[in-house]
């Protein structure tokens, strides 16, 4: 017994919302591909913040509040201050490339284009929306009723992951690690 | 003209892409690293996408909460490589990966 009855949400038809979904995923990824191309690592990790932000924006217009406000004030703060910080204690310059036509980036080009042939392959020879069979219980309500013990050490894990971070970066360790 | 389930995909297999292009072609960490990230939000763009166009939208907050947990381990991870490339800044003095020899030795 399929889980779906009636129609499934349809797309966005309204045309100042499409014109802002537009707007927005352009920035997304004019933004993105700068922040990789961009050799100044400062205008890199500033692209990179107005992708994030942008990608905020979108999830204002498609998703959860909640969401919204976590991408916004911490993965988008959160990150950019990690890699500013990271800057000011290095040099934050990259140097030109030795060739135009490097070997990375010749590698990184065939490695791109295969994955987006690939998704693109995938996405397009895909009917949506698959048919669900059968009941499937919420994510939500799974995770936070039988998992719950699993959430607290995917936490604890997490916590302990970014305090090592800080603790390695801390001034104790400021002296060279003997090789 | 309309904004659905298809439009956001493309864009979130094209930022996936830049991300790849960033982790291969570039040899600067902190460059490295913005382009793990930017893999990291086509997942969340993708998920939401799903939750809000296609049958994610059956139990409705699922994708938010994926997108959620994708962000947060991307930035746990974020930090752990950030506190890396400093440690390997100290012993090597660049952030250029080819430069380092053997993190190991």
């Amino acid at each position: 017994m399929p889980l779906l009855k009636g129609l499934l949400p349809q797309a966005v038809s309204s045309q100042p919302e499409v014109l802002i979904i537009y707007l927005l995923l352009l920035l997304i990824i004019g933004s993105a591909l700068a922040s990789v191309v961009i050799r100044n690592l400062v205008f890199a990790i500033a692209a990179y913040s107005a992708t994030m932000v942008a990608v905020a924006l979108l999830y204002l217009m498609l998703a959860p509040f909640l969401l919204f406000a976590v991408q916004l004030l911490l993965f988008t703060t959160v990150s950019a201050t990690l890699l500013v910080g990271l800057l000011r204690r290095t040099s934050g310059i990259e140097p030109a490339p030795d060739s135009p036509f490097s070997r990375e980036l010749i590698a990184g080009i065939a490695v791109g284009a295969v994955l987006l042939a690939l998704v693109g392959v995938v996405v397009g020879a895909t009917n949506w929306p698959v048919r669900i069979v059968g009941i499937r219980p919420g994510l939500g309500g799974t995770l936070t009723e039988q998992y719950v013990v699993a959430i607290a050490v995917l936490v604890v894990v997490l916590a302990s992951g970014a305090l090592g971070a800080a603790l390695l970066t801390s001034q104790r360790l400021s002296r060279r690690l003997p090789r | 003209m309309k904004a659905g389930l298809s439009l956001l995909l493309v864009a979130s297999a094209a930022l996936l892409t830049i991300g790849s292009l960033g982790l291969v072609i570039k040899r600067n960490v902190v460059v490295m690293l913005i382009g793990g990230q930017l893999m990291l939000a086509a997942s969340g763009l993708a998920f939401v996408a799903f939750s809000r166009f296609g049958l994610g939208a059956v139990t409705a907050g699922n994708g938010a909460a994926l997108a959620l947990f994708a962000g947060l381990v991307g930035l746990a991870g974020l930090a752990v490589g950030v506190a890396m490339a400093a440690v390997v800044y100290r012993e090597h003095d660049t952030l250029l990966v080819d430069e380092y020899e053997s993190v190991a030795d």
